[in-house]
């Protein structure tokens, strides 16, 4: 599997506890990175690498950021140009990432058309109060509303992102939300636990100590009800913090946790070529001029050697309930995790944390809530 | 003889003794200005960070006086820090005159007393300077005053400087050529040189640093020590410039270098004479000690294959540390590793640096002791420095432990805090006076287990950095001791074990657990932590299950960055202990001797 990502980094503002590369932008987002974004495309498509032997693209994500602040033409150019250019499989998912408060029907229409079947809408809550701590720009109501004009426009698989553990934030409040959620019916749910990151509002505020973070048993209780409740209304878990109904899971990140190709197009994404990762410049006035000169906008990259790149793939298939191929891992890397990890792993067994399902390895139940500390011990 | 000058400069740290020195070279002309880096003499890294000397460093300055005459000034270099004051002694006693340098703004501290004292003992010239003269706070006049008062010197002759611009210092080369007596001594006598550092060249042995008194010594000459008698062969005698210059020989009155052939800095004892085999001198250079370890602790390679290595690193540190003492040790919870005795706990510290630095060996140091006396039923003595060999109480008829005479040095407003402090440390036979309006110079006799456990931490925070401190060594008075243990999970750790005074045990279990909960981080499993004498616990604390760790988004932008959080936390693993099921890290070790800040 091939995945193509485009990185739209603007925002109406910045969220107070956001640490995306992403910056504020009032009224229409600029054209000319837009411009630059299909020319860099264009410079890709010309890449040798995609085209080997079934190099075909199989997703596409526009992320952000927030990419539904472009109009719907421009967002639609920026499909097609995808389409155009690259050798896509038919039928290939192409998600998009939105704010509620940013979303028309015209606009959805458009983007449909042009072959955009995936939309993930950036929600976090359904409280008021909570949205106004978190900084962001719209309120309940519009969340709700920008769920029905998906619909209208015709979307059958839609995420919705939540986030709990936040600041005061009781089991009942996040339980109000998980429900009104549900109560829409998406196809996909992506929910996270709010963790303060360095260099945000939010950190500023936890060192002066005016960030009231929910005590750990009360966020266990919050995981514990997302999981149960959840699962009664048809979704499954198949990530650390994903959930879907049968067949919807999403294409383009389970590409990722199995540690894929994928194509990074945009200022900050991240390309990753056979195991090779590269990263575009993150200012977008060095990017568009680079790629207006049309030189690739790289700014950095990695080459793991096999066993890293085997240890990554581990690490990164855990995180999926289902765990990780050994087969796949044979035929990636020739190696064995029983045979790489030799004690470490036999102990993680015995222990209860790590369970070898047929051809899968997998954090089992009770390894899930304290995954960092197992993943620490075979990264 | 006449043309030559040995000095010293007595400094507290930071009052810019290296500063000093290196503008005097610069004046010397021995580097271009370009070549001028800051702080030439204090070499290593660790030295250089804390601002302290643990070695002496020698140097010698050709100077082009006012007179017209050209002359030779020997710069002995001295450690600063209370845990080498013997070698400070030795070092003095190789001068004929000191630099005292004061700090405007600062004024005159306690450990800047303390080797003065050790100076005017050894009849020294002292010529004080005052340093930082640029600085807005200083305050030159009232530290003159202070000086002259106080110390009873010659405000005449005290010069004003600033080592920083370089105002000033041409006086101070002036003032040591016209106030500092030069040596005496005969040439043709026979030899009296003192060693008073010594150090370790990987491709010549021991270079033994020496003042001449009486006689001369050249290569081929077969000198003895006469300490032990031991004999060697001289292969080479200099000077020290910037880096050694052979010369001919050595005559009475000067300061320079041996090569003979020593294979370690061991062999050598600072404070011993060196004579010639052949035409011995009457009798040895007074003052010579053996040196004393006053604490000793446990060093463990955290991975338990680096033993080789640790040995192989300790071997070469002790190549270049002559008061280092090691021998094997073992414990169940750590393994195999080495009992290590040092001067002090900035003495243990150096060395932990240097291990790790230099040797990149991650390393467990345990809990830091003296060295106990404690009487049998036979009455037998038997000496103990590790906890491991505390005896069985039932066979103890009593024990006793070191004593040390503090002189705190602090401004008046302090004295409370500070008679606090002594007394909560078991501190007997406080005393005071004032060396200065405002200034209080308190002593008092301390155990000396009461100084290594946190006692500068505390001082310097009741004092808020102002309080300066000394001690020397006393007796051996009688003590009551138990053993306290520290179990981790119902698992005795040898390692973490200390030996405390009975009336502080109950305080000092508390604190271990506290601070053991501190140090040790979360695990799957609930971790109990419990102070134990003997049988009995006397304290105890739980660290609670981790439950949960924070799981955030991980898409293919981050994959990178998720990574190294978690390698990061698999290294830092690394470098815990793992006792029973239990992952220790290394700091925890050292931390129960530490207070909170
Ligand atoms: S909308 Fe998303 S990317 Fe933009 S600031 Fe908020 S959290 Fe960050």
């Amino acid at each position: 599997m091939n995945g193509l990502y485009i990185h739209i980094p603007f925002c109406r503002r910045k969220c107070r506890y956001c640490s995306f590369v992403s910056q504020p932008c009032i009224g229409p987002p600029p054209a000319a990175y837009l411009e630059a974004l299909l020319s860099h495309i264009r410079l890709y498509a010309r890449v040798d690498w995609l085209k080997g032997e079934g190099r075909e693209i199989t997703s596409i994500f526009i992320g952000g950021g927030t990419p539904s602040l472009y109009d719907g033409k421009s967002l639609a150019r920026l499909i097609s140009a995808c389409r155009d250019n690259f050798n896509c499989r038919p039928g290939l998912e192409i998600s998009m990432e939105s704010d509620p408060n940013s979303l028309s029907l015209d606009q959805l229409a458009r983007c449909r058309e042009a072959g955009l079947n995936r939309l993930s809408i950036g929600i976090q809550s359904f409280n008021e109060r909570l949205l106004k701590i978190m900084g962001r720009s719209h309120n309940r109501d519009q969340a709700r509303q920008a769920f029905c004009v998906a619909r209208t426009a015709g979307f059958e698989n839609i995420n919705l992102d939540l986030m709990y553990g936040l600041p005061g934030q009781s089991p009942d409040n996040w339980r109000q939300t998980l429900n009104e959620a549900a109560a829409l019916a998406p196809e996909h749910l992506s929910i996270y636990e709010l963790s303060v990151e360095p260099g945000t509002r939010f950190a500023e505020l936890s060192d002066r100590r005016q960030l009231t973070l929910p005590a750990e048993e009360e966020v266990i209780e919050q995981e514990n009800l997302t999981c149960s409740l959840l699962e009664r209304e048809g979704f499954e878990r198949y990530e650390i913090s994903n959930f879907a109904r049968p067949e919807r899971q999403c294409r383009h990140n389970l590409n990722y946790w199995r540690n894929g190709s994928y194509l990074g197009i945009g200022a900050a994404a991240v390309s990753c070529l056979s195991g090779l990762r590269l990263r575009n410049v993150e200012k977008t006035e060095t990017y568009i001029k680079m790629v207006r000169q049309g030189l690739l906008p790289l700014a950095d990259g990695e080459a793991l050697s096999k066993e890293a790149s085997f240890r990554e793939s581990v690490i990164m298939g855990l995180r999926l309930l289902q765990g990780v191929s050994l087969t796949d891992l044979r035929l990636r890397y020739v190696l064995h995790p029983r045979d790489y990890y030799g004690p470490v792993l036999h102990n993680l067994i015995k222990r209860g944390l790590i369970a070898m399902d047929g051809d899968y390895m997998r954090l089992s139940a009770a390894a899930l809530p304290v995954a960092n500390q197992i993943l620490a011990e075979l990264v | 003889m006449n043309n030559i000058r040995n000095f010293s400069i007595i400094a507290h740290i930071d009052h810019g003794k290296s500063t000093l020195a290196d503008r005097m070279i610069q004046l010397c002309g021995m580097v271009s200005d370009r070549e001028f880096k800051n702080q030439l003499l204090d070499s290593m890294d660790i030295e250089r960070e804390r601002g302290i000397t643990i070695k002496s460093q020698t140097i010698c300055l050709p100077y082009k006086a006012r007179d017209g005459k050209q002359y030779l000034l020997n710069l002995v270099d001295t450690p600063g820090h209370v845990d080498f004051s013997y070698e400070v002694s030795r070092a003095l006693s190789s001068c004929e005159g000191a630099l005292l340098l004061v700090d405007a703004s600062q004024g005159v501290e306690a450990q800047t007393l303390a080797n003065l004292y050790l100076a005017m003992e050894n009849d020294l010239e002292i010529i004080p300077v005052l340093n930082k003269i640029d600085l807005p706070a200083a305050d030159p006049d009232t530290v003159a005053f202070q000086i002259e008062e106080d110390l009873g010197l010659d405000g005449e002759n005290i010069i004003r400087c600033s080592a920083k611009t370089g105002e000033g210092v041409d006086e101070v080369l002036e003032a040591i050529v016209n106030h500092l007596p030069p040596p005496e001594g005969d040439s043709k006598a026979p030899l009296e040189a003192l060693i008073f550092d010594a150090s370790y060249d990987a491709f010549r042995g021991t270079i033994i640093s020496c003042r001449i008194f009486q006689g001369m010594i050249k290569a081929g000459d077969t000198i003895i020590f006469m300490s032990n008698g031991a004999s060697y062969k001289v292969e080479e005698v200099g000077w020290f410039d910037l880096k050694r210059t052979p010369r001919k020989s050595l005559q009475a009155g000067e300061i320079g270098y041996i090569i003979a052939g020593v294979k370690t800095v061991s062999d050598t004892r600072p404070g011993d004479t060196i004579t010639l085999k052949d035409r011995p001198c009457a009798a040895a250079l007074p003052g010579f000690q053996e040196i004393k370890q006053v604490v000793f602790s446990s060093l463990y390679p955290i991975s338990t294959d680096e033993y080789e290595n640790l040995a192989t690193a300790i071997e070469k540190l002790k190549l270049n540390d002559a008061a280092l003492t090691y021998q094997k040790d073992s414990s169940s919870a750590l393994g195999f590793g080495f009992r290590c005795g040092f001067l002090g706990l900035l003495h243990l510290e150096v060395v932990q640096e240097r291990l790790e630095r230099e040797f990149d060996i991650p390393l467990i140091l345990t809990v830091p002791s003296v060295n106990y006396h404690f009487y049998l039923n036979d009455d037998s003595l038997l000496e103990v420095d590790n906890p491991a060999y505390f005896p069985d109480p039932t066979l103890l008829k009593g024990t006793e432990e070191p004593f040390i005479k503090a002189s705190i040095l602090i401004p008046e407003r302090y004295m409370g805090a500070v008679m606090n402090l002594c007394m909560e440390r078991r501190g007997e036979n406080t005393n005071y006076h004032y060396p200065t309006p405002g200034r209080i110079e308190f002593t008092c006799e301390i155990p000396l287990a009461e100084i290594i456990y946190d006692f500068y931490d505390k001082l310097k925070s009741i004092t808020q950095g102002y309080g300066s401190f000394d001690y020397e060594l006393l007796d051996y008075r009688p003590s009551d001791l138990v053993k306290l243990d520290i179990l981790v999970n119902g698992e005795r750790v040898d390692a973490l074990a200390q030996l405390v005074h009975r009336s502080k045990a109950r305080e000092r279990g508390l604190h271990a657990c506290d601070k053991l909960k501190e140090e040790i981080p979360r695990q799957m499993f609930k971790i109990a932590i419990q102070a134990a004498i003997g049988g009995n616990i006397i304290a105890r604390t739980t660290i609670s299950a981790l439950r949960k760790d924070v799981t955030a988004k991980c898409y293919g932008g981050d994959i990178t960055r998720k990574r190294k959080l978690l390698e990061k936390q698999k290294a830092g693993k690394k470098r815990m202990k793992t006792v029973g099921n239990v992952d220790i890290p290394q700091n925890a070790f050292l931390a129960v001797l530490k207070s909170d800040q």
